[in-house]
């Protein structure tokens, strides 16, 4: 296809200076990386092996006692139209500007945030039907009767975007906020990929991407499961290209990746992000074979290992198992959804950030819950058991997709290792 | 060849117009889509409910050839608009291997699932008899739920990218973005910034809203933004008015395909809609509904940086205008700051007096105005506008002005401190007007 896409030379090299993770592991992308590196999971069984009580679906929570508002008064005003999503936003954003050193009590014009977080409007999932019944035996008219009830502002805690307005607050970042999500971002892809648009385009300098995966209310399990049947079991042999694995378990959790121009960067570049992008074709295989020929074209590289989506769905692993391998041979593999499940709207962002951690330890922790890696899936090589170390001048390709039938979209994204900052032409040396 | 981005197909479904040649005429002749919400019972709420409402006709056209079991009615909407502006561009005559095109769009849900007032009551008495017989406990709720049709708004993802990739026969690279009322020119914007940097050589643009629920009435209302005009209900949205009451909601959806000018060159589309000049992007923190002049200011100035242009050259501003007292007087502010005496002269127009506030659609919707402003040398009025507000002093006009426009600056703002503006260019080819049949 034809294209008037400059060369890799032609664009300024982008970097990673900060990341955050909140996970089910804790606070923290070392965190997350070494419960992986030991083996542990963190799914909700009811205290067994079987499913959790309430629900078939074993499910991995975040502990929220960690996660702090910040102190102040214009913190405190703004609390109240912030929901908990708002409050993991602005937590795991204050981690990635912490290690970029960036404190946010300047207005920074060339900042901005892009949010990857759905339409989370999950805190009135228990109070409308409450008050549903109520309103059966209320005078009062139906649009009054909400009008009283209903939490105020909880509109605004359910847009998208207004969790942005937060990260704008922590960060400084005044130059753009947007929330890119839904079946369009593939797992928070699509999010990051804005972001480089704007940083390669010349118009910000800087871009915090951070998504949150909240708990998904009751009636999107049933849905999803609609779709394609979630994991009902969390134990060995449940996991991500397992020849036993029987769905994809959910999760949650929030994460942040800060992206600069290595030519402007205020932080220190921990990892060089070499393409990303989100495709759609007329099936997932066709957008995943797309999406990856295209990232390393644009890279113009060839990866060292790949960190895959790995949902554990029987469908969606075979699909990514056969549009990605005969792409990049056999490479190492893993994936953190054995551990902490599928925390959707933010997952490619907690693998990015999981990535950047393992250039930096050098090594790739093992998949979680895989036993018997599924013959079927051809010639795949994952991390198993326990961490395997990484090639010189590692180079990450990460696959990234939606999750149930709805969405055909399939992410990508590379990501080099670097060593030191930017140098004087704005490059970074791998 | 120059490099640039140019709007080459459109299409609406707004309340003053399900096509765009009836949404332009309507636009000129003053002609409101505003009307009393009849269905929906303000008793007690410190507002009205006057709406914008897409006309039955329209609306049951759209039902009939875009409604689907698992499509959102803001999906159907958004298709219905994008397959007018799909065709006005004639992409159905381009080659497959100009792929991948762009998609960017805007989505508004209408809030805990229902489109139209009369579903939302259905969908309160389904919740409050399964909350009397089985409460909120999981596992009963879930054994409810089993075998029911769960629509896309459950999981927030419909096929709509898919549903565009097909129509294309390309790949699409698909951005689904929101911030708030200011997502449609964002939308512009991002694919804008996508054809800039070679990654597409097309890209379609579109934003659909309908929330006309209770439930969006009662929030609306706890934020003391909407109408409380008591009068005719055509005269509810009336920007830079000093009677002005607040801002009425639409329901509405806009589509516009985009393109290099190279690449519509290559194909034959020699005349074009509008170029996009620049644009200007911000967020501001210090408030969560309350606009900013400062800001304002600041992305009119950006657009018009990168624009390369000054503010003695644009010749219209196609305003926010939301009839909110605020926003109103704070927009004007902005223009009076950045346009200094000039603005005795300088005609501004608001598209909101006659379809009502569509949030993300707006951007999208009005862009359509703004481009065939420069095409068809003609200022729509404010036809709403028949007591102007000295506070604003905005030249307004309560009649089509007639003359050679080359530039728009465009506005739009929204909650949670988003804020875009645009210049656009008039094009050295405009589209012209199609011929009488």
């Amino acid at each position: 296809m034809p294209s008037e896409r400059g060369g890799r030379q032609d664009r300024p090299d982008i970097v990673v200076t900060g990341i955050g993770v909140i996970s089910p592991a804790g606070i923290g992308a070392a965190r997350l990386w070494e419960a992986m590196a030991a083996g542990k999971t963190f799914f909700d069984t009811g205290g067994n092996d079987g499913p959790a009580p309430a629900l078939p679906w074993p499910s991995a929570a975040v502990d929220t006692t960690e996660i702090t508002w910040p102190a102040g008064r214009d913190w405190a005003n703004a609390g109240k139209y912030a929901n908990q999503s708002a409050r993991w936003a602005v937590a795991v954003a204050r981690q990635a500007l912490e290690q970029a050193g960036i404190t946010g009590d300047t207005e920074d014009v060339r900042g901005g945030t892009v949010m990857a977080v759905g339409s989370s409007s999950d805190e009135l999932s228990d109070v409308i039907p409450q008050l549903a019944s109520r309103f059966r035996n209320d005078p009062r008219p139906l649009a009054k009767f909400l009008h009283d009830e209903v939490p105020d502002y909880s509109y605004i805690r359910g847009i998208p975007s207004q969790l942005g307005q937060f990260v704008s607050m922590a960060s400084g970042f005044r130059g753009s906020n947007v929330a890119a999500y839904g079946e369009a971002a593939a797992g928070g892809t699509g999010a990051l990929a804005l972001a480089v648009r704007l940083l390669e385009s010349g118009e910000l300098d800087r871009m915090l991407v951070v998504g949150v995966g909240a708990p998904l209310t009751i009636t999107a399990m049933a849905a999803f499961d609609q779709d394609e049947p979630l994991g009902t079991r969390a134990t060995a042999g449940a996991g991500p290209f397992d020849a036993d694995r029987s769905g994809t378990l959910v999760g949650q959790g929030a994460a942040a990746v800060l992206l600069e121009r290595a030519d402007t960067a205020r932080g220190t570049a921990r990892a060089r992000l070499a393409g990303c992008e989100v495709l759609v074709a007329a099936d997932v295989a066709a957008s995943a074979r797309l999406v990856v020929d295209s990232v390393l074209a644009d890279a113009d590289t060839t990866p060292t290992m790949w960190w895959a989506h790995g949902a554990g769905s029987p469908l969606l692993d075979r699909v990514e198992t056969l549009a990605v391998l005969p792409r990049v041979g056999s490479l190492p593999v893993t994936g953190s959804k054995g551990t902490i499940g599928n925390a959707f709207e933010c997952s490619a962002l907690i693998d990015t950030a999981l990535v950047v951690e393992s250039l930096g330890r050098g090594e790739l922790p093992p998949v979680g819950l895989l036993r018997r890696p599924d013959p079927g899936l051809g010639g795949l090589d994952p991390v198993m058991g326990e961490t395997r170390p990484l090639s010189p001048a590692p180079m990450a390709l990460v696959t990234a997709f939606n999750q149930g039938h709805h969405s055909t979209a399939a992410g990508a994204i590379v990501i080099a290792s670097t060593h030191g900052a930017a140098t004087g032409d704005g490059k970074v040396r791998t | 060849m120059s490099g640039d981005i140019v709007i080459t197909g459109m299409g609406v479904i707004t309340p003053i117009g399900g096509d765009v040649e009836t949404f332009w005429s309507a636009n000129l002749e003053g002609r409101s889509g505003v009307v009393l919400e009849e269905r929906m019972d303000t008793a007690g709420l410190p507002c009205g409910w006057t709406a914008g409402l897409i006309p039955e006709d329209v609306k049951a056209k759209v039902a009939a050839d875009y409604g689907a079991p698992d499509r959102s009615w803001g999906d159907s909407l958004m298709l219905a608009a994008v397959d007018q502006a799909l065709g006005d561009a004639r992409l159905d005559e381009l080659p497959a291997e100009d792929g991948p095109a762009a998609l960017v769009y805007a989505r508004v849900w209408p809030g805990p699932t229902g489109s139209f007032p009369q579903d939302y009551v259905t969908h309160m008495e389904d919740l409050a008899e399964r909350y009397d017989r089985i409460g909120n406990e999981p596992s009963a709720v879930l054994k409810h739920l089993r075998g029911r049709h769960l629509p896309p708004e459950t999981r927030d993802l419909s096929a709509y990218p898919t549903e565009i990739t097909e129509r294309l026969g390309t790949a699409v690279i698909p951005v689904r973005l929101e911030a708030t009322c200011s997502g449609g020119l964002r939308a512009i914007a991002e694919a804008a910034r996508l054809l800039r940097s070679g990654r597409a050589q097309y890209a379609v643009v579109s934003a659909a809203v309908s929330r006309n629920t209770p439930y969006v009435l009662s929030q609306y209302g706890q934020l003391m933004a909407l109408s409380r005009w008591k009068g005719e209900p055509a005269l509810a949205s009336m920007p830079f008015d000093k009677r002005r009451t607040g801002m009425v909601i639409n329901e509405s959806a806009g589509a516009l395909v985009l393109e290099t000018a190279e690449h519509a060159a290559r194909r034959g589309m020699a005349q074009a809609y509008a170029v996009i000049g620049g644009w200007g992007l911000a967020v501001d923190t210090r408030h969560m509904t309350a606009p900013s002049v400062e800001m304002i200011e600041r992305v009119m100035r950006t657009a018009l940086e990168q624009a390369d242009a000054h503010p003695d050259d644009v010749d219209t501003v196609n305003a926010h205008g939301t009839s909110t007292r605020l926003n109103d007087v704070t927009e004007a502010r902005a223009l009076h700051r950045l346009f200094g005496e000039r603005m005795a002269d300088l005609d501004v127009s608001a598209v909101k007096s006659l379809t009502g506030h569509g949030s993300a659609a707006s951007g999208v919707v009005e862009t359509a105005v703004a481009a065939l402003t420069m095409c068809r040398g003609i200022i729509p009025p404010v036809a709403t506008c028949t007591e102007p507000d000295p506070a604003c002093a905005v030249r307004t006009s309560l009649t089509p002005v007639r003359r050679p426009v080359g530039t728009v600056l465009k506005n739009s703002f929204g909650f949670g401190g988003q804020y875009a503006s645009m210049l656009f260019r008039r094009p050295a080819t405009p589209r012209p007007a199609p011929q009488p049949v």
